[in-house]
């Protein structure tokens, strides 16, 4: 009976568990969507010299190069969605 | 405390900035001053005026008296050796990218130039901290001007990118507060850095800033088109804040009175150097040119 009992309580925390961790996922996607744009802009003002956009300093742009790793991919990656700017959004705000 | 002042010459081509530059060091090398002459000028003309064969390992010329020509290129290849480095070691698994072919490019890169005088001159700062007098022979006027704007252009993009960093880490910190409930951060490597650079601009603009560190002097020939240039480099100057210690009148008729200006320069302290019959070449011309002008020049300096 005690197993019983044990084995119920368990699966329900882990079903609180896994709740909590959706929620909180949930509030937070725009705003992780928002901090990605933000570091892509970031890293195009800095890195911009590389793509022919108006930059800083080259040795501003040359002593944050090295801390820059994530903003680099990135940036990569969104080369493959610039071409979308809608539907990006649309998944974004879980439109259709 | 780095008491060394530093006395920079600038002016138009061919105004005679290193031999102006050549016959202070010297003047204030005889008065018993620790004095350092600094080529900062790629034509480097030091070279010849003391008739030495200079180069970026201090050379004694007189007793107190040093010079280092800098080499620029140099400077540039060390400074990106250095990003190189840091980069190899940061995303080691993008070597298989072939960076060095980047960064020969960037090597050409504008700006890379004054950056370069700028590292020179921080090392030499610091490396003759003990000396009394730090004296810059300076490069053209469009590139010095370029070594004294470089801290106040790159501290207003430095402070951009501050805010616009420090908002990041703020969603960043409020997005793992939520998720992983953890108050503990990793300290952010990038905005580390750009509080870096923003200390080190802001020291290199306070320094230029603060007439007791440095002195400028602009050398100009009687003449219309140096008297134009020296019009244009005082307004650049004004424009971030930095004064000019005084102008000095080369090749002028050697007079005991405080030459008079009627335009922008007529408020800053003025020197006139004597034309010389002779080629002021050799250390030991440039010290009899001084003796025998040593009462005038005197003279001028106490009552201008």
């Amino acid at each position: 009976m005690n197993q019983f009992i044990k084995s119920i309580t368990d699966r329900v925390i882990s079903i609180w568990k896994i709740t909590d961790e959706v929620a909180r996922g949930k509030a937070v996607e725009t705003i992780e969507v928002e901090l990605e744009e933000m570091e892509n802009v970031f890293g195009v003002l800095v890195l911009g010299s590389f793509i022919g956009m108006p930059s800083p300093p080259m040795q501003i742009s040359l002593d944050l190069m090295p801390f820059m790793e994530k903003e680099l991919i990135l940036m990569m990656e969104k080369v493959d969605t610039a071409n979308e700017p809608i539907a990006q959004l649309f998944s974004i705000l879980d439109i259709g | 405390m780095n008491k060394a002042t530093n006395v920079f010459f600038m002016g138009k081509g061919g105004v005679g900035k290193s031999t102006s530059a050549a016959l202070t060091s010297v003047f204030l090398a005889q008065k018993g001053f620790q004095v350092l002459i600094v080529s900062l000028d790629p034509a480097h003309n030091q070279s010849d005026i003391f008739e030495k064969k200079l180069s970026d390992k201090p050379f004694q010329l007189a007793p107190n008296l040093l010079a280092i020509e800098i080499d620029q290129e140099f400077w540039i290849r060390r400074y990106l050796k250095d990003v190189h480095h840091q980069i190899n070691r940061t995303y080691s698994y993008l070597t298989a990218l072939n960076l060095d072919k980047y960064f020969s490019v960037i090597k050409h890169s504008p700006g890379l130039e004054e950056y370069a005088l700028i590292l020179a001159f921080e090392q030499i700062r610091k490396d003759f901290s003990r000396y009394d007098y730090l004296v810059f022979d300076m490069p053209p006027t469009a590139l010095s001007l370029k070594f004294f704007n470089l801290p106040s252009l790159s501290l207003i993009w430095i402070e951009h990118l501050l805010s616009l960093r420090q908002e990041i880490i703020q969603k960043r910190e409020l997005i793992t507060k939520i998720k992983i409930l953890k108050k503990e951060f990793e300290r952010d490597k990038v905005l580390k850095k750009i509080e870096e650079q923003r200390e080190q601009y802001q020291t290199l603009k306070d320094t230029f800033e603060n007439s007791e560190l440095t002195q400028i002097n602009l050398v100009l020939n009687p003449d219309k088109l140096s008297h134009a240039e020296s019009i244009r480099i005082l307004r650049a100057l004004q424009d971030i804040h930095i004064s000019l210690y005084r102008t000095i009148n080369n090749k002028m008729p050697l007079d005991s009175s405080c030459a008079v200006s009627d335009d922008a320069l007529a408020n800053i302290p003025m020197l006139n150097f004597p034309y010389s019959e002779t080629p002021l070449i050799g250390i030991d011309i440039l010290q009899q040119f001084l003796e025998k002008n040593e009462d005038q020049l005197e003279k001028q300096l106490n009552v201008c």
